[in-house]
């Protein structure tokens, strides 16, 4: 009888993580604002495109046209609405920016675990590929990579951006590692003889949960800024519809730095990079309360 | 030097609280202790127990969420310290009260050698004359079995851990304090280190006459050194007076049951008893009646609802309703 | 029944490519553990006590020497083979509050290599769920209560139960526990004590004390057998009682003067020894290790070092070419 008693335990321990982050995230109002934009977003990336037709109607009677209702951020060269073109431009970054997270997060943390937690000859090998991959020059590289590789997909674009940017989170997740590994509970585990994978992903990844989770978000907004800057130098074709490609036509194009037609053209993709890197950094704040059992509890 | 230069030190109805997501919780009930010139006093107590914030209150230093709420610490030539602040307290810190600080051998800065943090301290408290500072510095180095000139110019790696609790002791009274309160002097130093820091702290206290508070949690390090002892048991002080009585004929049921939990060298090994139950908390301090009635043998009915007020017996102060009743001798035995 | 010959370990400083200096922390350590027995590891922190206490458990690796673990020697072992060897003694760490992973129920902590062990024996899940109850009964908890927290909502004396209860999970032979009560509240040390002397007398576990505290090394195992380790060198070795009482190496002795007096209950004993100096790991290696700090030197102690044996006809082995009982702990006061 006592052992049935004991099974749903597993599952009522789920059901209080989440009731715990939904505490976790009650605790600050800026937490709830995050919350709140990132979900925004989130719901441009997956429904926007939906709710314009394609291609985007122009109206050649209002180039450049100043805010109004009908448009409130005015609208483009060839008069299509600039809320439009932020809203159906939001999946290609966030894809390409997840994209990069993923990768970014999965690659460091996978060979810095390896690295701290096997240490001796892996290390070694391990970590003159890390310093290998840190002394690459991301935007030269890139902007030659470019002159061959169009990145129509926003996964491509992840892929290589991911590729590049996962060095600086493999040597922290291996400095974790490494003090995570002299610490009492994992040294029980291995005189236990509990098996590598066991201590790897029950006793170490949880541990450094909050890390790792703070580490992709912040990804997150790296790999955004990288692709909308690539867009916006012009080094890529602008056959993609991103928030890179407006800021590029607004300053280069219409000339928004000097007159003032262009100028919420050139805002509206700016504030929405602003706006989601406000949501991302209002969550991160909440990362380490999530995952700590002791502070999600209290 | 002598001993008028020793100072009193008399608390009176300390209450100090913790401000908590559940309120605000007291971690000391209204204490009262006196320190009499020139005697070194032993504060003992478990973890929670307030000693450690006791020791800060006599610097008026208890960090915020904690604030002292009520009550006076009246030192002799300083006044009620609750009552001093800003520019008036840094001065009495370092000047009239040394403070050598619990894990002494880590508070040093590891990037600067001690004499530049001695000429710190100096500079801090306005020193006209550095180089009578570093003088004195080094006399008293000197005197507690060091090489005074090699421990200035060492960085804090350079030095163990037993000189480092040293260099404590030095920058606590380098600048002439005679109140010195030493919190937790000898936890993680090694035995013979910590027989040679106590018989450091017994002779420096005697000869440049101070007045010493010891806050332990080791009741061994408390005896060896201690004219008085102080008991702590949450947030009250439940027994106090001359240690060899308190330890030789505790009263109060925490401190005997607390003797009887160590075990000693010599004499019957199953005579050592352990302590039921474990001591409360900031939370699971009771709002009302005795804090250690859970775990007393002697407990009464009256023991859930009034807090025992500390009562005089000849030198000895003890809070405990079954201390003033005579006590028979079949109770008696239960301790002996 | 483990026994230990000739433990080596050299711990290399790191000092520049060229000059790195050799510290040596054992030189040629035996031991023997006996089934259900009591040893304790004494000595000043860096004496390689701690080192050793890893070596016995597993944790640590020896340059050279020999372990035999109830009659296997482990060096034609493979490393599996020997790990699951060593898997027959446990270590009980000193820092309850690192010992137990933050992240997970003590539900979790005990479950996985019960789990581990359910399948190894072809025993059932629900097996493995009945015996973590039966561990934190045995070791004095409420299963009900702690079973589904996590270790910050446990007392200090609370967890190092669970790390007990979690070491017994592999029913283990010797549980070596380093200085395992220092951080817990005075008032909860002895029950924590007790329940080490206990699983001793109920479940014959042999316990390896390492500790500085001497008195609780008596109250474990007055029964069993003191080492006195110093700069990794056992200087003095014997049945607990006997070496309290009328310890002969002077090392031994300052250890045993520095513990503090209960006055009031206690008075120092007749003699007292005390070092002439501080321990400094830099001394010279030549002649005893104990020459330099020792108050009773002669020439021939700087010339030689003294071996461990029973010179002199003591009752203990030592390792002091002037051994002599001297009677340094504090005595009780006569009522």
């Amino acid at each position: 009888m006592t052992v049935t008693q004991l099974s749903p335990a597993p599952i009522t321990l789920r059901r209080n993580f989440w009731r715990g982050v939904l505490r976790v995230l009650r605790r600050k109002p800026s937490r709830l604002v995050g919350v709140g934009i990132v979900t925004l977003f989130a719901f441009m990336g997956v429904a926007g495109p939906l709710l314009y037709p394609s291609p985007l109607p122009r109206d050649d009677h209002a180039l450049y046209a100043a805010p109004s209702l009908a448009h409130p951020f005015g609208t483009d060269f060839e008069g299509t609405d600039v809320l439009a073109l932020v809203v159906t431009g939001t999946r290609y970054v966030l894809l390409a920016g997840l994209a990069t997270a993923v990768i970014t997060v999965a690659l460091g943390t996978a060979i810095g675990l390896l690295a701290g937690f096997h240490r001796g000859r892996w290390d070694t090998v391990l970590m003159r590929l890390t310093d290998l991959q840190l002394t690459i020059p991301g935007l030269p590289l890139l902007l030659v990579l470019s002159t061959v590789w169009k990145f129509t997909s926003p996964l491509e674009m992840g892929v290589v951006l991911g590729a590049l940017g996962w060095g600086g989170i493999a040597r922290a997740v291996r400095s974790q590692t490494l003090s995570l590994r002299e610490r009492g509970f994992i040294e029980a585990a291995r005189g236990l003889g509990l098996s590598t994978r066991h201590i790897v992903g029950r006793e170490l990844l949880p541990s450094m949960a909050p890390y790792i989770a703070m580490n992709m978000l912040i990804a997150v907004t790296g790999a955004i800024y990288a692709q909308v800057g690539l867009f916006f130098l012009g080094v890529l074709p602008f056959d993609a519809n991103n928030w890179g490609v407006m800021l590029n036509l607004a300053v280069f194009g219409g000339g928004a730095l000097t007159s003032a037609a262009a100028l919420p053209y050139l805002l509206a993709p700016l504030l929405a990079i602003l706006l989601l890197t406000l949501g991302i950094v209002l969550v991160v704040d909440a990362m380490d309360e999530i995952f700590n059992p002791r502070l999600r509890e209290e | 030097m002598t001993e008028s230069f020793a100072p009193g030190v008399r608390v009176r109805d300390l209450t100090v609280v913790y401000r908590t997501p559940a309120g605000e919780l007291p971690a000391l009930a209204g204490v009262g202790l006196t320190l009499a010139p020139g005697t070194i006093t032993g504060i003992v107590g478990e973890s929670g127990s307030g000693k450690s914030t006791l020791a800060l209150s006599l610097l008026n230093a208890v960090q915020p969420p904690g604030r002292i709420k009520a009550g006076s610490v009246d030192i002799d030539g300083l006044g009620d310290v609750v009552q001093l602040g800003g520019d008036e307290l840094r001065r009495a810190r370092g000047r009239q009260v040394g403070y050598v600080f619990q894990a002494a051998q880590n508070s040093l800065n590891p990037l600067k050698t001690v004499g530049k943090q001695l000429l710190d301290l100096g500079r801090s408290h306005d020193v006209a004359d550095l180089p009578a500072l570093v003088g004195e510095a080094r006399a008293l180095l000197g005197r507690m079995g060091l090489d005074g000139g090699r421990v200035l110019d060492s960085y804090q790696h350079e030095l163990s851990g037993g000189m480092r609790q040293r260099v404590g002791i030095m920058l606590a009274l380098v600048l002439n304090a005679h109140l010195v309160v030493l919190d937790e002097p000898t936890t993680a130093l090694d035995m013979i280190t910590q027989a040679t820091i106590l018989r450091i702290v017994k002779e420096v206290h005697r000869e440049r006459g101070l007045t010493t508070l010891i806050v332990t949690h080791d009741i061994g390090v408390a005896a060896e050194v201690t004219d008085c002892l102080a008991v702590m048991y949450g947030g009250r002080v439940v027994e106090h007076g001359p240690t060899t009585a308190v330890l030789g004929s505790p009263r109060h049921p925490y401190t005997r049951g607390l003797i009887r939990a160590i075990p000693r060298l010599s004499g019957d090994i199953d005579e050592a008893r352990a302590l039921p139950g474990r001591p409360p908390t900031l939370g699971t301090i009771p709002a009302e009646g005795c804090v250690f009635r859970e775990r007393c043998p002697l407990r009464m009915a009256v023991c859930d609802t009034v807090d025992p007020a500390p009562a005089a017996y000849g030198e000895r102060t003890v809070a405990c309703h079954a201390v003033g009743q005579p006590v028979a001798p079949a109770v008696r035995k239960e301790y002996v | 029944m483990i026994i230990g010959t000739g433990i080596t370990k050299t711990y290399r400083q790191r000092g520049s490519v060229l000059d790195g200096r050799d510290v040596l922390a054992l030189r040629g350590v035996d031991f023997a553990i006996a089934k259900g027995g009591a040893v304790t590891f004494i000595g000043e922190s860096g004496c390689g006590k701690t080192t050793l206490g890893r070596i016995v458990a597993g944790l640590e690796t020896y340059d050279s020497g020999e372990i035999i673990i109830d009659g296997t020697p482990l060096s034609p072992l493979r490393h599996r083979q020997r790990q699951a060897q060593f898997r027959r003694v446990q270590l009980i760490h000193q820092d309850p509050y690192s010992a137990l992973n933050p992240t997970r129920t003590i539900h979790q902590t005990l479950d996985a290599p019960l789990a581990l062990r359910a399948r190894r024996m072809g025993r059932s899940k629900a097996w493995a769920q009945e015996r973590a109850r039966e561990l934190l009964t045995l070791v004095g908890i409420d299963p009900g209560y702690v079973l589904p927290r996590y270790p910050h909502q446990l007392s200090g004396g609370m967890r190092q139960r669970v790390v007990i209860a979690r070491a017994l999970t592999v029913d283990p032979e010797v549980l070596v526990a380093d200085e395992s009560v220092s951080m817990i509240d005075v008032s909860l040390r002895l029950g924590i004590l007790a329940l080490l002397k206990d699983l001793r007398e109920r479940l014959g576990v042999s316990v390896l004390f390492i500790t500085h505290d001497i008195a609780t090394a008596r109250y474990i195992g007055a029964d069993g057998e003191l080492y006195v380790i110093y700069r990794g060198q056992v200087v003095e070795r014997g049945p607990t009682e006997t070496v309290i009482a009328a310890p002969v190496h002077p090392y031994t002795q300052s250890l045993l003067s520095a513990i503090p007096v209960l006055r009031g209950v206690e008075q120092p004993g007749p003699d007292l020894v005390l070092p002439t100096e501080a321990l400094d790991e830099s001394h010279t290696d030549t002649g005893c290790l104990f020459a330099r700090r020792c108050p009773f030197r002669t020439d021939h102690c700087e010339s030689e070092r003294p071996s461990l044996g029973y010179g002199e006809d003591t009752p203990q082995e030592h390792a002091c070419f002037h051994p002599r009982p001297r009677s340094v702990i504090p005595v009780e006061v006569s009522a």
